[in-house]
């Protein structure tokens, strides 16, 4: 019963995580968060919930930890393929806002490039 | 009666006594082989009628061993036709090896199963056939006979055409043992023989010493010869005459051969005798002095009798008396004739009444103990943590016409049944043997409590001539959900406690008793059963035991004797209270009780160590205690509202000492949940709720764990008692798909 947080290179700003999160081992994410969190100009932190199990207030703070360290910076965090029962607890705390939960990473790309698009046009 | 003719009854009592010894000994042996027969036979029946693709063999393979401690090895052995894919070299077989169950497979060319004589002789002759005995290099790899028996299949044109081979293989080194552990009188010794063979085998019975056993065994095959069973016979060595009992097995087409030393039996038969009438004698000398002091020196007459009766010699009560005269010592010497008639009359049925008791307790004992070993033994199977299984059996007699049984399948399945034969003694006995095995059979080759019931009675039911039946119960019980299948011929109907100690009686759907009609079809109810409740199953000696008022106890009254929330004491309640003779209790019929329950996790409490690793060891206290009563989704849920909670009352602590303890209490439609902590008064619930907007900040956190409480749990309370913060949690139980 543990937490195991998977870095893929091809997608350096992606965290997977895996097993439980709770008081016990949200510090392990803590410390996983500051180590990429010193490279600046992150502009969107996902973490990918696939494989995550069990998701408690302590995990829900790092989640919330990670956004107040980006959000000045002007970036933003987005959470993919929670199972159902993080889902539940993601949603009893509404943690995420509008538009940084995602279904799967195919939902999330879909998004970005329409975001791309409205800023080109915009431009 | 002289020495002579009491020396001769005696004689002739023992002798009959060693022909029925061997009888009995050679039904002693049947009572074992046959029930294996008999299964091996269902099996190859099943094979016929189910006819089961080959994945499923070693499961009903596996079957035979499980039901029979004795069988050593077992196959399934496919016929082979040349062109045919499906009649391909086929035969797993499986057999003990050093207190396992090894496999190996004849299929392989070096074996070549289907050239062999244990194969080849019940192919050829399309009959049930036991082996001579055979060393099976490659296979058991030991001395052993084989009882082989052929199923067919029947081809799309309706013909019948071999399709295989059942076996189950008995290991002669175990059938060496077992014969050793027999208990012969003296003087007797006896061998068990195959008939003649190129490897013959003979092992002695008892402690008998094994030298001439070729002697005794070729006037035995004489004595069978000719049909007879018992006579004298004068062996070479010593010119010593000797009986010589010999029986053929009914089952192995084996011998089984008895001697009993006739001069030995002679010295026995004086002891008994001398030591039976010296009681007697002195008594009389006793009686006659104590009178002749009275009489002395009034009359002669009746010195002169007292002289004949002292003058009687050691064993010999056929003493001469003189003429009774006409007065007061005739009276007398008439008292004394029918005292010394009366004695021999008990001396004699005093000896013929010893020889029957050993007789009839020589014959229960085997029967006894061969049903003992029948009845599940607990700690030779490992139950899953969750189950409960007590049971009791007493028999009125030493051998009774109850059974259960219970063992756990391979899917985790608990298999259960309990059964109540018409009759009681041995007839009963051997019919309880019949059914036990089947249930082990067709329970392990996975039919369903309705099958087994049904497949029974279709075995017994034909030629049941001794129109002997049997209420029998049966059912299969999921641990990993409490799903119970309980199909019932004509037994009396379960009861159901429930774990707030509300008795039920559990409605089946009854069928006719087994062994009445062949063609009976049964049919299950299915229920299912929470933690904390027990299904108790009992056969009618229970419910009619007689009470102090003269009424039988009856299921209502027999339910409120269950109180008990453990099988085991409830099992032993009842018992206890059957056998309490000094309130009346009356029991003339076997009694026996059967309680099964999923384990009550109904209140337990846990103190974690909050300063250590006590949120964590809480929250797996808590999976434990919930597996199985709540859906895993929601145990997940129970963890978190741990979790939230626990780590609130550990970080208000602020590291002072802080007791906690988690109390987990299921019930039948809840789960309560108690947290209680010493530490300062705090009331969760009455703090606002966290503001759930974009601008959520991180110290927001320790209300976000109570709001998920909240939202998770049916209901949350708080309160202050005792010094102590509680807080109730409740989650309702939703029925387990």
């Amino acid at each position: 019963m543990s937490l195991k947080i998977v870095l893929d290179p091809d997608r350096p700003t992606t965290l997977a995580l895996e097993g439980r999160l709770d008081t016990h081992t949200a510090p392990e994410l803590d410390a996983a968060l500051d180590r990429m969190l010193m490279s600046a100009g992150i502009k969107r932190l996902i973490f990918d919930l696939g494989k995550l199990e069990y998701l408690s207030s302590a995990g829900i703070r790092c989640f919330i930890r990670a956004r107040k360290i980006l959000e000045p910076e002007g970036g933003k965090i987005a959470i993919v393929n929670p199972q159902p029962a993080v889902q539940k607890v993601l949603d009893i705390v509404k943690a995420i806002p509008a538009g940084g939960l995602f279904k799967n990473i195919a939902e999330l790309d879909a998004y970005l490039d329409e975001m791309q698009r409205k800023v080109r046009e915009g431009d | 009666m002289s020495y002579q003719a009491t020396a001769q009854r005696l004689e002739a009592g023992a002798a009959r006594d060693a022909d029925e010894l061997a009888a009995r000994l050679a039904a002693g042996v049947d009572m074992v082989i046959r029930p294996i027969e008999g299964g091996v036979r269902t099996v190859a029946h099943q094979l016929e009628e189910v006819d089961p693709p080959p994945e499923q063999y070693a499961q009903r393979i596996r079957g035979i061993l499980n039901a029979w401690p004795e069988v050593y090895g077992s196959t399934i052995a496919v016929e082979v036709r040349a062109g045919d894919p499906a009649a391909r070299a086929f035969a797993p077989y499986y057999f003990r090896r050093a207190g396992a169950i090894a496999y190996s497979d004849l299929a392989l060319d070096s074996y070549g199963y289907s050239k062999l004589p244990w194969y080849r002789r019940a192919a050829d002759s399309g009959q049930p056939v036991w082996s001579a005995p055979y060393f099976d290099a490659g296979g058991g790899e030991t001395w052993m006979v084989t009882y082989s028996v052929p199923f067919f299949h029947r081809n799309p044109d309706g013909a019948r055409v071999l399709a295989g081979v059942v076996t189950a293989d008995l290991d002669l080194e175990w059938v060496r043992r077992v014969a050793a552990r027999v208990r012969l009188p003296p003087f007797t010794a006896g061998w068990l023989a195959s008939p003649p063979s190129p490897h013959d085998f003979v092992t002695p019975i008892g402690t008998s010493d094994s030298s001439g056993a070729e002697v005794v065994r070729a006037a035995a095959e004489g004595m069978l010869s000719k049909g007879g069973t018992f006579g004298l016979m004068r062996r070479q060595a010593d010119r010593e005459a000797s009986y010589l009992a010999v029986r053929g097995l009914e089952t192995l087409q084996w011998r089984l051969m008895l001697v009993m030393g006739r001069s030995q039996l002679l010295t026995e038969a004086r002891d008994v005798l001398r030591r039976q009438l010296w009681l007697g004698v002195a008594g009389l000398i006793l009686l006659v002095a104590a009178i002749s002091f009275v009489a002395t020196g009034v009359s002669r007459p009746i010195r002169r009798l007292a002289e004949a009766v002292g003058g009687a010699k050691d064993g010999d009560l056929d003493f001469p008396l003189p003429e009774p005269r006409r007065d007061e010592t005739g009276v007398l010497t008439h008292a004394l004739l029918r005292l010394r008639d009366s004695l021999k009359l008990h001396v004699q049925m005093r000896a013929e009444s010893i020889a029957a008791q050993t007789r009839l307790e020589h014959e229960l004992e085997i029967a006894a103990s061969i049903q003992q070993s029948m009845l599940p033994r607990r700690d030779s199977q490992r139950l899953p943590p969750t189950l409960r299984v007590a049971a009791a059996l007493i028999p009125a007699r030493r051998v009774g016409g109850d059974l259960y049984d219970y063992f756990v399948l391979r899917d985790g399945r608990l298999l259960f049944a309990i059964g109540d034969v018409s009759d009681k003694g041995i007839p009963a006995a051997l019919f309880m043997a019949r059914v036990s095995g089947l249930i082990r059979v067709l329970g392990t080759a996975g039919e369903s409590p309705e099958r087994i019931l049904a497949e029974i009675n279709a075995r017994l039911a034909e030629g049941n001539d001794a129109c002997m039946f049997v209420t029998l119960g049966c059912g299969t019980l999921d641990p990993a959900d409490g799903r119970l299948r309980y199909a019932s011929a004509g037994h009396e109907p379960p009861l159901l406690r429930r774990s707030n100690g509300d008795i039920e009686e559990i409605a089946t759907d009854n069928g006719a008793a087994i062994g009445i009609e062949a063609a009976t079809e049964y049919r299950a109810i299915e229920l299912k059963l929470a933690p904390g409740e027990t299904l108790v199953m009992f056969t009618d000696g229970v419910s009619e035991a007689v009470t102090a008022d003269g009424k039988q106890l009856g299921s209502e009254r027999l339910g409120r004797l269950l109180v008990d929330d453990d099988p085991e004491k409830m099992v032993q309640r009842v018992i206890d209270a059957l056998n309490d003779r000094s309130a009346g209790m009356h029991v003339d019929d076997d009694l026996t009780l059967m309680a099964i329950g999923l384990a009550s996790r109904e209140r337990r409490e846990f103190a974690p160590d909050l300063a250590r690793d006590g949120v964590r060891q809480a929250m797996a206290w808590l999976r434990d205690m919930l597996a199985g009563v709540l859906d895993p989704a929601r145990v997940s849920e129970a963890e978190l509202i741990a979790e939230e909670l626990l780590t609130n009352v550990s970080r208000a602590a602020q590291g002072r000492g802080v007791r906690a303890t988690v109390e987990c209490r299921i019930g039948v439609r809840e789960v309560m949940l108690v947290f209680r902590d010493d530490g300062a008064p705090f009331d969760p619930l009455a703090q606002a709720a966290p503001r759930l907007d974009d601008d959520i900040e991180v110290r927001d956190v320790g209300g976000l764990g109570i709001h998920i409480v909240r939202e998770l749990a049916d209901h949350v309370g708080y309160s202050r008692e005792n010094g102590e913060n509680v807080l109730e949690i409740r989650l309702n139980r939703k029925e387990l798909s």
